[in-house]
């Protein structure tokens, strides 16, 4: 393997990754804050790719106002799904209703969602493969060794997205607010914090990403109605890679799935998964909690 | 030989170390305390005795055997059972169902044989069943038997937190504060009840912070502080314990008032 | 023997009656396959509300052991060239046992773990199927042969196969129906009501949650194995995607608490609805994912939970619906 195809599947694989991670940390998000599995967050990152496509190659606008017009669209769309679906859920529940039961009405829910938009998705935007041309379609050269430019900045961005939602998250009051009713519900309703709120502002947060992840993806790879399916599927398996609780967890999963994905393309084919179903069999075997993720008790 | 046996049981919690090195010993159809103020650790010994927490280091003997890190059913097979500070019912089953259940459990005729409904299976039911109302009569339930555990007064639900502990023919029970929230009568009806158990021979732990009740009821008293044990005695040493009394009225909470 | 108790006899052997009568009065063989589907998804559905109620786990892969029932039978009558009547016994303790060996690993961490690796392993069970020629491959097994006649009856028509499936479907009902009212069955109330004051009375939560894991998947099993020598063809198409997404909506539809009738009642109802009112492929997952949505928000207790609290529940529900609007506006209002 000369060491050109070996840092193109590096960056290929970093790339993916990212992606992963900012979708699973949507997903973990929502599952820490408002205890909701989300089944339809798949296809939240479909319908980011999706509208983003529109946005760009139907109405021709600049890519920025196009990410910026498909972040509100989607941050609207979390809105109104979670005041709409879920929240009627969340103040039935007593306390003497058991987790399981809360996380089983609302993951049903989300899948009554999930099938209203991927049906929904293929109505509106039609069923074929979409994609759009790079914005920069140029490779920089790094020690002989061609790179692509688009793959680097769409990286560098999911970065930089996953630095801020992390400063947010750990440097900010409101952050601070997610994070207390993400450990414990009832006490932080008792200390005044506004759950429906801050529920609400933790689901949309995590659909966003998603849908940021779906919107960069449009320009490196092609985009299709089925990559919903296929996403949810790989974020549950990196999030039992990386242990549910545990964000350092997530993007290391990420990374792994990332780097499995993009190597095991390479050599194995559509086999890739199997590498992936291994790794994650071993994980569940010898580390169930995840690579990092808090023992369960 | 005694019942109950904990050997220098140590539980750390991440660096923090909930209970240190304690040595207790129960004995027989004895009525122990276990006292001393919140966040002293008692409820973390109980569950680490009835096998809810696995412990850091020591071991607990019961009967003579060694039940050090058993899964909570197996000890509850063995014979103890325990109530819980935070009421834990069966909520949504009616009152007899809630202690049907524990009886239910420990009989035995093999679980495949109860699927096939044979009369030997029958005919135990019918014998648990009275189990159940005797016991029932026993605490004062009778009344309430087909009510719905979570319409039940606070101070009942109590009671039949205590009357699912015994479903399981338990030969050591352990109360966690049975009385808390308890109004005065209530209160006087739980202590008599606890008072029956023991003359069926059932050796008790109680933890409580009622000083009156605690020394109407137990034989002898361990006070723990801080994890630690730091006294064990009769009730009367207890109260005039110099240590114990710091402890306590160096907390907003304390409760000594029999002083 | 009370009114209502003589009551439910009567409905019970009315209901029995209705059943063994049915293809021989309705001859349509078009509504005949109806019939079928219905029981099938009847027990699929007895599946998911099992390991609900009974376990307190959600298993949304129930595919994978309707798959594996279905495979292993194939795979024995093909190229064992067994009977089926050996073949579908022994489907369905093969699916027992993988069920063991999944329950084994997956049940130690019940809760959210759990329903992914479900998912996952339904995902796994898919594409072994689909990328293993020897499993068929994409294309599966065609020209499944039909159960071998006994006496007879030959397996020609469909009247054979509903009462098989009827059958089966009996069987089945009489097994749960003696379980959950036995020493099993309370236990497995006791962990649906609280796992933790379950194990303090002595029941090891873990073995009965395996054990109505198991049980529950090799009745999928069952009528997997039924379903491949019914249909003749089986294919990783006919387990995956929604299937067990749609299996979970029987028994919400009619009404998780009732493990026997809930199922039924929504399996019944989701087979026969769609193709009564014409729904076309195109908009059917919209549908019923509104369904879906609608049911849990407005009538949690589905068709039957709403049944038994009729008029209360529509009174607190619309009200209750109407405070959290009232909440919602206030929200952004305040904001």
């Amino acid at each position: 393997m000369t060491s050109e195809l070996f840092f193109q599947l590096l960056i290929n694989g970093l790339l993916i990754g990212m992606l992963y991670v900012l979708i699973v940390l949507g997903l973990d998000i929502i599952i820490r804050v408002c205890n909701i599995l989300n089944f339809a967050h798949g296809h939240i990152y479909t319908l980011g790719a999706y509208v983003y496509w529109f946005a760009y190659v139907s109405l021709g606008l600049h890519p920025l106002l196009s990410l910026f017009l498909t972040l509100s669209l989607i941050a609207l769309f979390g809105v109104v799904t979670y005041l709409g679906i879920f929240n009627a859920l969340q103040n039935r529940f007593t306390p003497y209703v058991s987790f399981s039961h809360r996380m089983l009405y609302s993951a049903m829910l989300s899948v009554g969602l999930m099938m209203i938009l991927a049906r929904g998705i293929i109505l509106i935007f039609g069923g074929e493969e979409r994609g759009a041309h790079s914005i920069f379609p140029q490779l920089i050269t790094i020690s002989n060794v061609r790179l692509p430019v688009e793959k680097l900045i769409i990286t560098l961005v999911s970065w930089l997205a996953m630095a801020g939602l992390f400063f947010f998250i750990y440097k900010t009051k409101m952050g601070r607010a997610l994070r207390s009713v993400s450990s414990d519900r009832e006490m932080s309703a008792m200390l005044g914090v506004n759950t429906t709120w801050i529920s609400l502002v933790g689901y949309t947060l995590g659909v966003i990403f998603a849908g940021l992840a779906g919107a960069m993806v449009v320009h490196v790879y092609a985009v299709s109605s089925e990559m919903g399916s296929t996403m949810i599927f790989i974020s549950f398996v990196v999030m039992m890679i990386g242990g549910i609780g545990s964000y350092k967890g997530t993007i290391l999963g990420g990374i792994i799935v990332g780097q499995m994905m993009s190597f095991g393309f390479q050599f194995l084919g559509g086999l890739n998964y199997l590498a992936i179903w291994v790794l994650f069999m071993m994980v569940i075997i010898f580390r169930p909690g995840g690579l990092l993720g808090e023992a369960l008790d | 030989m005694a019942n109950l046996e904990v050997k220098k049981v140590t539980k750390y919690f991440g660096g923090l170390a909930a209970i240190q090195d304690i040595d207790l010993d129960v004995f027989d159809s004895e009525i122990m305390g276990l006292i001393g103020p919140n966040g002293a650790g008692k409820t973390t010994l109980f569950n680490i005795i009835s096998g809810f927490y696995p412990l850091t280091s020591g071991n607990i003997m019961f009967k003579g055997e060694d039940i050090t890190g058993l899964r909570a059913d197996v000890i509850a097979k063995k014979g103890i059972a325990r109530t819980f500070q935070l009421t834990t019912l069966f909520l949504r089953a009616t009152v007899f169902d809630n202690v049907f259940i524990g009886f239910h459990m420990h009989y035995r005729q093999a679980g495949w044989k109860a699927l096939f409904h044979i009369p030997a299976v029958k005919k135990e039911e019918l014998i648990i069943k009275q189990k159940v109302k005797e016991l029932l009569n026993i605490t004062g339930l009778t009344q309430l038997k087909d009510e719905l555990a979570i319409n039940l007064p606070h101070g009942y639900q109590r009671i039949l937190g205590v009357c699912i502990a015994l479903s399981c023919n338990p030969k050591l029970l352990l109360l966690d504060e049975p009385l808390t929230g308890m109004d005065p009568t209530e209160k006087l009806v739980m202590v008599d009840l606890i008072k029956k158990i023991r003359i069926r021979g059932i050796t008790i732990v109680v933890v409580e912070h009622d000083m009156k009740a605690v020394m109407r009821l137990c034989d002898r008293i361990i006070v723990l502080n801080h994890g630690k044990k730091i006294a064990e005695g009769l009730p009367e040493e207890i109260i005039h314990n110099r240590e114990v009394i710091e402890a306590y009225l160096g907390r907003e909470d304390g409760e000594m008032d029999v002083v | 023997m009370t009114n209502k108790r003589l009551g439910k006899v009567i409905i019970t052997i009315l209901g029995l009656i209705i059943l063994l009568l049915l293809p021989l009065v309705v001859k349509n063989p078009y509504w005949q396959h109806l019939f079928i589907m219905g029981l099938v998804n009847s027990v699929l559905g007895m599946t998911f509300s099992m390991i609900f109620c009974c376990a307190g786990m959600v298993n949304l892969g129930i595919g994978a052991f309707f798959a594996i029932g279905a495979y292993a039978s194939t795979m024995l009558v093909i190229m064992g060239n067994w009977s089926f009547w050996l073949a579908l016994p022994l489907a369905v303790i093969i699916t027992g046992i993988i069920a063991l060996a999944f329950g084994f690993v997956s049940i130690r961490n019940p809760g959210v773990p759990f329903v992914l690796m479900t998912i996952i392993f339904a995902e796994i069970v898919t594409q072994m199927t689909g990328q293993i020629q020897l499993f068929g491959g994409w294309g599966g097994f065609i020209m499944i042969p039909r159960p071998d006649s006994i006496g007879p009856i030959e397996f020609k028509t469909k009247l054979p196969y509903y009462y098989l499936i009827l059958s089966l479907f009996l069987l089945i009902v009489l097994f749960l129906k003696g379980i959950y009212t036995s020493r099993i069955g309370r236990a497995w109330k006791a962990i649906s009501l609280s796992p933790h004051l379950a194990e303090t009375i002595g029941i090891n939560v873990y073995r009965y949650r395996v054990l109505a894991f198991v049980i529950a998947s090799s009745a999928a099993g069952l009528v997997g194995s039924f379903y491949a020598h019914y249909s003749q063809t089986i294919a990783p198409a006919s387990f995956s995607g929604f299937f067990s997404i749609l299996v979970q909506l029987y028994p919400i539809l009619g009404g998780i608490n009732f493990y026997i009738l809930g199922p039924t009642l929504g399996a019944g109802i989701m087979t026969f609805i769609p193709e009564y009112l014409r729904i076309t492929k195109e908009i059917e997952p919209i549908i019923t994912g509104l369904l879906l949505l609608a049911i849990i928000i407005f009538f949690p207790g589905g068709i039957l939970g709403s049944l038994i609290n009729f008029p209360h529940l529509r009174l607190t529900v619309i009200s209750n619906r109407l405070k959290e609007i009232r909440a919602w506006l206030s929200i952004i209002k305040s904001r």
